[in-house]
């Protein structure tokens, strides 16, 4: 992460976490939209976490290949979207329990990009071109905190073309239909498998595209512990979000600037209980969970058909 | 009928999940063939490749339990890594404040500090799912990232051991208070608290009122609260007993194989537990055979690397495909037994017995 | 479009061994308004299905005006200006009103164009009897406003042909009026026909043109409603006169009372109070009926005293002591539970028929032994006694439960709850549901037979005859509460009506 000089002030520091908390929420950006899509349509993904190793792993790679990033971005969005459907087709067979198959695509994507991504622990990769929004600013330090990188705005589009899609479209009707009452939507003539299969498969390729940002951004290499859970958060981001896109966008940044928080403090000097600082987002989520979710009542805004077959 | 379901399916999946790993290997332009001989080689050809086998099934025996008891009363615990770290951290505790006790008391005292330090750790996640509502799977999740948090500050603050250079480890066990092996062998005792703690889970559940009890809340949570029966006291009491397990591989962990906390008590043991407990459907008595035979494949890591030039990440896609195949043989259980009525529900309800 | 002819000749589908239909046939003249009769399990909802596509048929074939006209799937149905009103809801609950008009409309482009569409829908409802907020979300609604809306739907959707299944059973008698008398006016005018799917003989002789009558999915009659009476009708239906069993009435005087229960409140599954207060009491040998449509707390009400659900405040007493539902209460206040839809509420489907009927004396001698373990001979045993004794099919103790049928499902509890000796409270809510008629005369005769024993029975249940047949005293509950309370003797069914209808 960013270094930054003492005695920036409150200003600065406010600038940097700020930094922080845009290039953080990137992934929980990309996955929250994607597991918002499929479980509107109203099944799970648990295995996000793998969709989005082997989303950082495949972007890294073809960049490295191709000398292309964006190139990476959309290799990732693919393999995101072939993981996607796997999980959505492994889900559709009888008596296959939801959390388990999501289980198993975390061992088995993360397994994948463990093994592909060997030979690519090396340096760098071609990066993406960073966004300069610093350039007012003589602080270094704030200009580096300002360099945004493309992949934020992406994000901000995919929110507020999900939450267009899902009111304005008939398509978008029909995923939310299937994913709230299942029974009534086939009566209505809707196919839902075909339905969740797209949606999913469309999510899974969400995820994998916010885990480009993790391998082509700084510090920009491949390594096995480049996302520490921030796949699974993401679906506890959803349900903060009350299953709503836009929200998610603000979910997203709330938990970057969670993840920011420890770096950040690390640079001001604040060395003691290194770790448990950068085990901020956990506890964050854990919190957020713990005060969101209860066993009675339906959450507000959980589609219907959550949970059941 | 049921009985022989309960090891042929679970074995089944393993045979088509190594077919398609085969075809894997066979893609990268390695003979799955010389594949396959290797892992048996490494796993089961020797006296010395069955120690190894053995060495890596003790931790899954026990890790597999923390999904497989909780499972039975009705909830999926994947936190089993956290709970492993934690039980090691509590004995090292234990064991660094108690150094002039004798041998087998210090070994109790380990063993209860784990116990008590896992059990506790999956007991709140399992509880926080069925009294709040928490999906003890995205808990159980950050709960390990927390717990490797909570080692590292730990190891590298109190408990650090100044004369360890390389990497952060705590201060090392008297040699009295470490686990043994069998004579002549480098299999550590901790395979017997492996295969004891299978035996008693089957018992527990198998045989008695309370292991009965759970099998109903785990079944169907309404119909458990019809027959006035605690469903939140089984769940926990469940969630205690899985974590108590973990907790006990870590310790064994501790005990055992390093004789002092470091960096790999975090060492992946719990997600195969996971996945022997899956492949073994949960019941305690299959999970010594598969443990068996995943941990020979486990062992097999390092020979594939070194005879096929193949990372030690192929293990881990192994296991990926072992898992969606095992998910999938789901949808074939039961179709073995000639029943009449075969309406989906009961064949569904019949893939899920146990 | 025009009112299509429709005639169905021949059909017959079969599920696995069940023969559902077998050889039926169906003429509904344009501008008829038909009534489609048979009991539960006669094949009613099957060959409507065939013939909106939901099916295919195994033989048999479909002539619209004469012309044979295969329909394979619903779109093709609703092509031809078939439309179908069913039983369970196909409304989404987090969707408003005009989101599903819209979405149900055949043809709807990729990108909505809402102004537009909220035009068409207004221009529609300006001629429509029913009031609706098309901003509404349909999970706030009421179950009639719902039915409404369904019905709404499909003239928006200008279906000729409209079939309606048991449309009536979540209305009260004065909303079935007001829909059914809308639906005949519209017949009246040409505009439509409609296929009634209902075992109601009022609603039949009210509304009816023509009647066609299945049983056990064969053909067993039809005609003018004009030359049939109700129980030639039933006759038809069933297949031999039912006599009314005298031996329903009690033989003695029903005694203190057992079960009170004081003030409830419980929310329901929204966070909205589902209880708004209840009181009840039930004495010795007596059967409490409780009637109402449902929607109106029954469910939550069963389930708190079932401990399935938490009250916020109130208190069940049984013989004056409060009542908690844990073992060692219901054992001491031998209180026994029949819940709807038993497979999903009061067994585990994957374990043995023997094993569910354990489920209240397990951790007892003679199936625990030592304290801790559990017998299994014992509880096999149990089993085979219980399934001999109650006639459960079939006769295998050790297989899981969830592959029997929903009668011998129901069977196997009612053997669990009623065959512990003295049953001092017995809760039963639709117990028949779903059941052929050999089933559901066997229940009653041991609902019967609990109360004769000095039971209290508190029985919910959606169908009114059935409690007027039984009750010893009915209480009709609404929006949470009991409104009214009568016998079966005293019962208006004019008041009773009112009373469920509520104070909407």
């Amino acid at each position: 992460m960013q270094t930054q000089p003492e005695g920036l002030g409150a200003w600065g520091i406010a600038v940097a976490l700020a930094g922080g908390a845009m290039r953080g929420s990137i992934p929980y950006m990309f996955v929250s939209l994607g597991e918002c899509l499929t479980e509107k349509s109203g099944k799970i993904n648990l295995g996000m976490e793998g969709v989005l190793l082997m989303g950082a792993m495949t972007a890294f790679a073809v960049s490295d290949i191709t000398g292309s990033p964006w190139l990476g971005v959309m290799a990732a969005a693919a393999v995101g979207m072939l993981l996607g459907a796997l999980h959505a087709w492994l889900t559709q067979q009888p008596a296959v329990n939801d959390v388990a198959a999501g289980i198993a695509m975390i061992v088995f994507g993360s397994g994948l990009a463990f093994f592909f991504g060997k030979r690519f622990v090396a340096p760098m990769a071609p990066q993406l071109p960073l966004l300069d929004f610093g350039g007012w600013s003589r602080v270094p330090a704030i200009q580096s905190a300002l360099r945004i990188s493309p992949l934020f705005f992406v994000g901000i589009a995919a929110a507020f073309l999900l939450h267009w899609i899902f009111t304005r479209t008939s398509w978008g009707l029909k995923v939310r239909a299937a994913g709230d009452d299942t029974q009534a939507a086939r009566a209505l003539g809707i196919n839902v498998n075909a339905v969740r299969f797209i949606a999913i498969t469309i999510g899974g390729g969400l995820a994998a595209a916010g885990g480009a940002h993790l391998t082509l951004y700084f510090p920009g290499i491949w390594s096995e512990g480049i996302s520490g859970g921030q796949g699974l958060m993401a679906v506890a981001l959803v349900i903060f979000a009350k299953w709503s896109p836009r929200r998610c966008l603000a979910a997203a940044l709330l938990f970057g600037g969670a993840q920011a928080l420890g770096p950040s403090l690390q640079s001001l000097g604040v060395n003691g209980y290194y770790h448990l600082f950068n085990a901020s987002p956990y506890l964050l989520t854990l919190g957020v969970m713990i005060a969101t979710c209860t066993p009675h009542r339906r959450l507000a805004g959980m589609p219907g058909a959550l949970g059941k077959k | 009928m049921k009985k022989a379901e309960a090891v042929l399916v679970p074995l089944g999946a393993m045979v088509a999940g190594l077919l398609v790993f085969g075809l894997f290997c066979a893609a990268l332009g390695v003979n799955p063939f010389l594949v396959y001989a290797s892992i048996y080689k490494a796993g089961f050809g020797s006296w010395y490749s069955w120690q190894n086998t053995l060495v890596r099934a003790s931790p899954l025996l026990l890790g597999a339990l923390c999904t497989a008891i909780p499972a039975r009363a009705g909830i999926i615990v994947i936190g089993n890594e956290g709970a492993i770290i934690v039980g090691g951290l509590g004995a090292i505790w234990a064991g660094l404040a108690t150094p002039s006790l004798p041998p087998f008391l210090a070994l109790t005292v380990m063993t209860f500090a784990a116990m008590l330090c896992g059990g506790l750790w999956i007991a709140a996640e399992v509880a926080l799912q069925h009294y709040r509502g928490v999906s003890a799977v995205i808990s159980g999740l950050l709960l390990n990232y927390l717990a490797i948090a909570l080692m590292n500050q730990l190891i590298e603050g109190p408990l650090r051991d100044p004369s360890s250079f390389n990497s952060p480890a705590s201060y090392p066990l008297a040699p009295s208070h470490r686990l043994g092996s069998f004579a002549g062998t480098h299999v550590h005792h901790g395979l017997i608290f492996g295969v004891a703690a299978c035996l008693l889970a089957w018992f527990l559940i198998d045989r008695t009122t309370f292991g009965f009890a759970m099998k109903i809340g785990g079944g169907n949570v309404r119909a458990a609260q019809l027959a006035g029966l605690p469903v939140g006291r089984l769940v926990v009491i469940a969630g205690l007993l899985g974590g108590a397990c973990a907790g006990i591989a870590g310790m064994v962990e501790v005990a055992a194989v390093h004789g002092r906390a470091n960096e790999s008590l975090n060492a992946g043991y719990g997600y195969s537990g996971i996945l022997v407990a899956f492949l073994s459907r949960q019941n305690p008595l299959v999970i010594v055979l598969v443990s068996l035979l995943t941990g020979g494949l486990l062992a097999s890591g390092g020979m594939l690397q070194r005879a096929h030039d193949l990372p030690d990440a192929t293990i881990a896609v192994l296991q990926g495909i072992l898992f969606l195949f095992i998910l999938l043989s789901d949808t074939f259980y039961g179709r073995f037994n000639f029943t009449r009525t075969k309406t989906p529900e009961a064949r569904a309800a019949h893939a899920n017995a146990a | 479009m025009t009112v299509p002819h429709l005639e169905a000749r021949g059909i017959s589908k079969h599920f696995g061994s069940l023969k559902a239909l077998d050889d039926v046939s169906l003429e509904v003249a344009p501008g008829t308004f038909h009534a489609l009769l048979g009991e539960n399990g006669a094949g009613k909802s099957t060959i409507v299905k065939c013939l909106m596509g939901f099916y295919h048929a195994d033989a048999g074939e479909i002539y619209i005006d004469g012309a044979l006209t295969p329909i394979a799937s619903p779109q093709e149905a609703r092509h031809l200006g078939l439309g179908m009103v069913f039983q369970h809801f196909t409304l989404i609950p987090a969707m408003t009103v005009a989101e599903n008009l819209v979405l149900a409309r055949p043809g709807l482009p990729l990108v909505i164009d809402w102004k537009a569409e909220t035009k068409q829908l207004e221009a529609f409802l300006d001629r429509a009897p029913f009031r609706v907020d098309l901003r509404a979300r349909v999970d706030t609604l009421s179950a009639g406003q719902k039915q409404k809306i369904e019905i709404l739907k499909e003239l928006y959707l200008r279906t000729r042909l409209l079939i309606l299944d048991e449309p009536t059973s979540v209305l009260t008698r004065d909303e079935a009026d007001e829909v059914l008398g809308y639906i005949r006016g519209l017949v009246n005018e040409g505009k439509l026909s409609v296929l009634l799917i209902t075992h109601k003989f009022r609603e039949v002789m009210a509304y009816c043109d023509q009647v066609t009558l299945l049983r056990r999915g064969r053909f067993a009659g039809a005609g003018k409603t004009a030359d049939l009476d109700p129980s030639r009708m039933a006759e038809m239906m069933m297949g031999e006169a039912r006599v009314q069993n005298e031996s329903m009435r009690p033989k003695a005087a029903p005694g203190p009372s057992v079960l009170r229960i004081e003030d409830l409140h419980a929310r329901g599954d929204n966070g909205l109070e589902a209880l708004h207060g209840v009181n009840l009491t039930v004495r010795a040998g007596e059967i409490v009926g409780i009637a109402g449509v449902s929607g109106n707390g029954q469910r939550e009400l069963v389930e708190v005293i079932a401990g399935q659900r938490g009250a916020d405040s109130g208190r069940i007493g049984v013989k004056g002591e409060d009542h908690r539902p844990t073992r060692a209460m219901l054992r001491k206040h031998q209180f026994y539970t029949l819940p709807e839809e038993p497979l999903k509420n009061a067994a585990v489907a994957r374990m043995s028929v023997a094993e569910n009927m354990a489920f209240g004396v397990f951790d007892e001698p003679p199936f625990q032994r030592w304290g801790f373990l559990l017998d299994r001979a014992a509880i096999t045993q149990l089993g085979r006694d219980l399934i001999a004794r109650f006639s459960v099919r079939p006769p295998l103790p050790d297989a899981p439960i969830g592959e029997l049928s929903g009668g011998n499902v129901q069977r196997a509890i009612l053997a669990r709850e009623l065959s512990n000796g003295q049953v001092r409270v017995l809760v039963a809510a639709n117990p028949c549901f779903g059941l052929d008629f050999k089933a559901v005369d066997s229940i009653h005769e041991l609902l019967v037979e609990t109360r004769n024993q000095g039971a209290a029975v508190l029985l919910v249940s959606e169908d009114l005859d059935e409690l007027l047949m039984l009750a010893d005293r009915i209480v009709v509950m609404t929006g949470g509460a009991i409104v009214l309370e009568t016998t079966p003797e005293d019962a208006d069914p004019a008041a009773i009506g009112r009373h469920m209808a509520g104070h909407h």
